[in-house]
C-alpha cells in the first residue's frame, strides 16, 4: 500500500522558514564577529521563550550529547575555521518562539497583592501600601552596604607602549547601549541620544541589555547609519567585552553612550585599557533602589568615564560628593526641549473658588509611581469636592501591571464616571492644557519631565518629596512620602490653594520662578552634541 | 511557526482488536501520517497483542505499549502521552480504538492549529476534531464545549470556533502545552479525564473546533452524557464520572460549585426517573470526589 510521508517531513511553510532564517542570520553576525577565524558549531534548537536565546558558547572541542539532540533539536551549522588547525567553539543556542500577542501588549504580569496579605489590600487598600512604604524605607536604610567610592584607575608609565588607533576607511560611529528599547524616561533620552549621534555625523550602533521585546524598536531612526545589534537577545553578558572590542575595531567606534545598560559598564576595563582613545559617557536619572541603582553604578565606575552626564542638580551632587567625581567630568543637562523653553512662563489656570476640577495623574501603572495611593488620592479630592460644591473629574494616563487593580479600585470607590483611564499614547499635551492639577505621588523620581510639561501647560503639579523634585516644586506643592500624609497633604494643598488666593499665587510665583531656572540650565542636547560631533571629527591618532 | 512537525498518534485500546485494526488502517491512509502510532494496550485478553506486534513489524511507526494491567481510559492517555512526550512528538493526536478518522484528518488539524497561529497570533491549546457517528449524525458523546467569545475568528473557510473543552476522540495537543500543564489525571480512571484535561490546557489559551476534520465514532448507539440514562449497566461509569468531575469541581470552584454541580446532577436523574437506588449511589460518588484529590504529574 502507498503510504503519505510523515508528518515531520511535511514541508515548512515560508513564511516559517525566512522567519527561521532571519533569526539564525542575525545570531550568526553576532558569533561570527567575535569568533572570525575559529572553527563555529552552531547547535540549534526551538526555543520555548519569546525573547531569550539561552546562549551557552563552550570554547575548545566539546562532543555532542543527548542533553544537545532532545525534541526541540533544529540542527547543527558548521563555519568552518580560518584554517585546518582553527580552535573549535560550539555555539549551543534556542531560537526563541514568536511572541504571543499578550506578550506583545504587556511584559509584566497583572499586578496581585502579596498572597499573605490579599485580604488585607481587599478590606483597606492604603493599609497595604502603607506596609508597601515601610518595606520600601527599609530597603532604602540597607543601601550603605553597598559600595560607594570609585573603582581606581592606574594611568600607567610612559615606559610601556600604550594602544594606537588603526587606520579605518570607515566613518566614526558611536555606540549606544540602552537598558532596553521599552517605554520609560531613561530610553526617551537615550533615543533622543540616538538621533543627536546621528545629527553629529556619525553612525549609530545600538544595543540593548535587557532581554525583552523591544516593542519600540521601531522607533530607531529608519537611516542606514543606524544599526540595532540585538545582543539582548542572543549575547551573554560575559561575552559583551569581547564582542565590544572587535565591533570598536570593526567599525571605527571613537564613542560608547551607556544609557543603563550594565554589561557595557563592565566592558570599560577593555576599553581603557586596549582601546583608550575611545570616548566614554553614560547618563543617569535617578538614585534608586537598596542599592542606589545606576547613578551609583555610574558613580563607581566614575574614573573610566569621561564625561557622566546628570539630570538633576542632586545628581550633579550626588556623583561629586559621593564619590569624588572631578566637577569637570560630571555635566548637568536637562532633560528639556531649549526651542520651548524661550517661551515666557505660562500662565497656571488654577483660580481661587472655580466650579470644577480636573486632575491628571500620568506614568506607568508600576508601583514606582504608586498608582494605588493616585486612586485614593482621587478619591479623597473628590469628597473634598463635593463638600465645596467643586464639580471634581479626572484622566488616568498609563498602562502596566497595575492597571486592572486601578480599574477595579475605581470602580470599587463609584469614581468609574468621574475618572477616565487613557493609554499611555494618549495626547498628554492637550490633557495638561485641560487640567488643574497633576499629581505625582511617586514612590521615586528623577526630577519627573511630566511636572515640567504640566506647568509649561498651565497645570499645577503636587509631587510627593523625591529625587530631584524639590529643584522644580515649591515646598508646599511637596508632600510627604507616607501613603496616608501623601493623601492627606495633597488635598490640603488643593483645598488651601482653592480658598486663599495669596497662597495659590504663591505657589504659582514659585513654580514659575523655579520653571524659569530649569530652563536657564543647559540641555541635555546642549551638552552631549558637541561630544558627538567632536567624536565625528576624530581622526586616527586624536 | 511550525518547523518542527513530528507527531505521534496515542490510541488507547482494550479488548477491541477488530475496531483497533480498522484504525490502524485509517492511520495508515493518512495525508500526513504521524510519526508515531502509539498503541496504548491496556492489558488486552483478546488478540490484541498479536495482531498489533504482527503489524509493527512491517511499519516501523508503530509501537505497542502493553500495560501490566487495565488502568482505564485515563490511565491509558496518561502513559501514551508521557511515551510520546519522552519520543519528542511536538503534536500529540489523541483518540479512541473504535473513531476512524478520514484520510485527512490529521493534517487538517495541524493546519489549523497553525493557521490559527500564523492568522491570529495566539497558539490554540488543542484542535478537534467534528465526531460523526456511523450514520453521519453529530456523535452526542463527543460534542465539544465552546467558550462564551467561541465565535471571535470564524471566518467564511475557517470555522475555527474557541473550546474549553473536548473529548479525547481525535484531539491533537501541540507539546508546548503539555510541557506547560503536564499530563491527564491517570487516576481518574474512566469519565472526564478529557475534560479535565483540555480545561486544564485551555487556561492558556482556548482549543479550536475544526470541523472540516472528521472521524467516525463507531459506538454501540448514539448517546450523550446525561444523568438521566444512568441504568444498572452504565451505572459504573457514572460513579467514575461524578466523582472525577466533584473533583475537579472543588479543585476550581470550591464547594459553591460542588453544590450547583450536585444540584444539576439531580436534576437531570429526576427528570430520567432514575431508581433510588442507583440515585443513591451517585450521590455517594459525588461525596467521595470531595475528598478525591488526584495530583497532576508533569510531563
Amino acid at each position: 500500500m502507498h503510504m503519505s510521508p510523515k508528518a515531520s517531513s511535511k514541508p515548512v511553510d515560508s513564511t516559517a522558514s525566512s522567519e527561521l532564517g532571519d533569526q539564525i542570520a542575525e545570531m550568526r553576525a553576532i558569533y561570527e564577529r567575535i569568533f572570525p577565524t575559529q572553527h563555529l558549531r552552531y547547535v540549534l534548537r526551538l526555543g520555548e521563550n519569546a525573547i531569550w536565546s539561552h546562549p551557552e558558547v563552550l570554547e575548545g572541542v566539546h562532543v555532542p550529547g543527548p542533553h544537545d539532540m532532545g525534541a526541540q533539536f533544529l540542527g547543527m551549522i558548521d563555519r568552518p575555521g580560518a584554517n585546518a588547525d582553527a580552535p573549535e567553539v560550539t555555539i549551543k543556542i534556542a531560537v526563541p518562539r514568536q511572541a504571543l500577542p499578550y506578550e506583545l501588549k504587556q511584559t509584566d504580569a497583572p499586578w496581585k497583592p502579596q498572597a499573605r496579605l490579599g485580604r488585607l489590600f481587599a478590606a483597606n487598600p492604603m493599609a497595604y501600601e502603607y506596609i508597601r512604604y515601610q518595606a520600601e524605607i527599609r530597603r532604602k536604610k540597607r543601601s550603605r552596604k553597598f559600595q560607594s567610592t570609585a573603582l581606581p584607575l592606574g594611568e600607567g608609565t610612559d615606559l610601556l607602549p600604550k594602544p594606537q588607533r588603526p587606520a579605518s576607511d570607515k566613518r566614526p560611529a558611536a555606540l549606544i547601549g540602552m537598558h532596553w528599547l521599552e517605554t520609560g524616561g531613561a530610553e526617551k533620552l537615550g533615543f533622543d541620544s540616538i538621533r543627536w549621534a546621528l545629527e553629529s555625523g556619525l553612525r549609530v550602533f545600538v544595543v540593548a541589555s535587557v532581554a525583552s521585546i523591544q516593542r519600540l524598536a521601531h522607533k530607531l531612526p529608519d537611516h542606514p547609519d543606524v544599526t540595532f545589534i540585538r545582543l539582548d537577545r542572543w549575547l551573554p553578558h560575559h561575552l559583551w567585552p569581547r564582542f565590544v572590542e572587535k565591533l570598536v575595531l570593526d567599525e571605527n567606534i571613537t564613542l560608547v553612550h551607556n544609557h543603563h545598560c550594565i554589561p557595557l559598564y563592565e566592558t570599560l576595563p577593555l576599553l581603557r585599557s586596549r582601546l583608550p582613545w575611545v570616548k566614554t559617557l553614560d547618563s543617569t536619572h535617578i538614585v534608586e533602589h537598596a542599592d542606589g541603582g545606576y547613578p551609583r553604578t555610574s558613580g563607581v565606575w566614575s574614573n573610566y568615564l569621561d564625561m557622566q552626564h546628570v539630570i538633576s542638580r542632586e545628581l550633579v551632587g550626588y556623583l561629586r560628593d559621593g564619590f569624588n567625581a572631578p566637577s569637570g567630568r560630571v555635566v548637568l543637562g536637562r532633560m528639556l526641549d531649549r526651542a520651548e523653553d524661550d517661551a515666557p512662563a505660562p500662565e497656571l489656570r488654577l483660580k481661587t473658588g472655580q466650579k470644577t476640577l480636573h486632575v491628571a495623574f500620568i506614568g506607568r501603572m508600576y508601583y514606582q509611581k504608586r498608582p494605588i495611593v493616585a486612586v485614593e488620592t482621587l478619591r479623597a479630592l473628590d469628597a473634598w469636592a463635593t463638600r465645596n460644591g467643586v464639580e471634581f473629574s479626572a484622566t488616568m494616563v498609563g498602562e502596566g501591571p497595575f492597571e486592572g487593580a486601578v480599574t477595579r479600585l475605581l470602580r470599587r470607590y463609584g469614581l468609574g464616571g468621574k475618572v477616565v483611564q487613557m493609554p499611555g499614547n494618549a495626547d498628554v499635551p492637550a490633557l495638561l492644557g485641560r487640567s488643574d492639577i497633576l499629581i505625582l505621588p511617586s514612590n521615586n523620581e528623577g526630577l519627573a519631565l511630566v511636572c515640567y510639561e504640566a506647568i509649561a501647560h498651565g497645570c499645577i503639579p503636587i509631587s510627593t518629596r523625591v529625587g530631584a523634585q524639590d529643584e522644580l516644586l515649591p515646598d508646599e506643592l511637596l508632600v510627604p512620602l507616607a501613603p496616608h500624609a501623601t493623601v492627606r497633604q495633597t488635598v490640603f494643598a488643593v483645598d488651601r490653594m482653592w480658598h486663599d488666593n495669596g497662597f495659590l499665587q504663591r505657589q504659582k510665583d514659585g513654580l514659575a520662578q523655579r520653571w524659569r531656572q530649569l530652563s536657564d540650565d543647559p540641555t541635555a542636547e546642549e551638552v552631549l552634541k558637541p561630544v558627538y560631533r567632536a567624536a565625528a571629527e576624530t581622526v586616527q591618532g586624536n | 511557526m511550525s518547523v518542527l512537525n513530528k507527531t505521534a498518534a496515542v490510541i488507547v485500546t482494550f479488548n477491541r482488536s477488530g475496531k483497533l485494526m480498522k484504525v490502524l488502517d485509517a492511520l495508515a491512509a493518512q495525508t500526513m501520517r504521524p510519526d508515531i502510532v502509539l498503541v496504548v494496550d491496556n492489558a488486552s485478553t483478546d488478540d490484541t497483542a498479536e495482531l498489533v506486534e504482527a503489524r509493527a513489524r512491517d511499519d516501523g511507526s508503530i509501537r505497542h505499549l502493553r500495560l501490566p494491567r487495565n488502568v482505564g481510559g485515563a490511565g491509558g492517555f496518561h502513559a501514551g502521552m508521557k511515551a510520546a512526550f519522552q519520543m519528542g512528538a511536538q503534536y500529540f493526536w489523541i483518540s479512541d480504538d473504535d473513531a476512524y478518522p478520514e484520510p485527512n484528518a490529521i493534517e487538517r488539524l495541524h493546519d489549523a492549529l497553525t493557521g490559527f497561529q500564523s492568522e491570529n497570533g495566539w497558539r490554540p491549546s488543542f484542535a478537534c476534531s467534528r465526531v460523526e457517528w456511523i450514520d453521519g449524525s453529530l456523535c452526542e458523546m463527543n460534542c465539544p464545549r465552546p467558550v462564551w467569545d467561541w465565535a471571535r475568528f470564524v471566518q467564511p473557510g475557517k470555522p475555527w470556533a474557541l473550546l474549553d473543552s473536548c473529548s479525547f476522540v481525535s484531539v491533537m495537543i501541540p507539546r508546548w502545552a503539555v510541557a506547560e500543564h503536564g499530563l491527564p489525571i491517570a487516576d481518574y480512571f474512566i469519565w472526564f479525564d478529557d475534560a479535565e484535561y483540555t480545561r486544564r490546557i485551555a487556561r492558556s489559551y482556548p482549543g479550536i473546533f475544526v470541523p472540516e476534520s472528521r472521524v467516525i465514532h463507531d459506538t454501540p448507539d448514539n448517546r450523550g452524557v446525561n444523568f438521566g440514562l444512568v441504568d444498572d449497566k452504565s451505572l459504573w461509569k457514572f460513579k467514575y464520572g461524578a466523582r472525577n468531575e466533584t473533583s475537579f469541581r472543588r479543585r476550581e470552584g470550591g464547594l459553591i460549585n460542588v453544590l450547583a454541580y450536585a444540584y444539576g446532577v439531580r436534576g437531570q436523574m429526576r427528570a430520567g426517573d432514575v431508581p433510588h437506588r442507583l440515585r443513591r449511589q451517585i450521590y455517594g460518588a459525588i461525596l467521595k470526589g470531595l475528598s478525591f484529590r488526584p495530583k497532576i504529574e508533569r510531563a
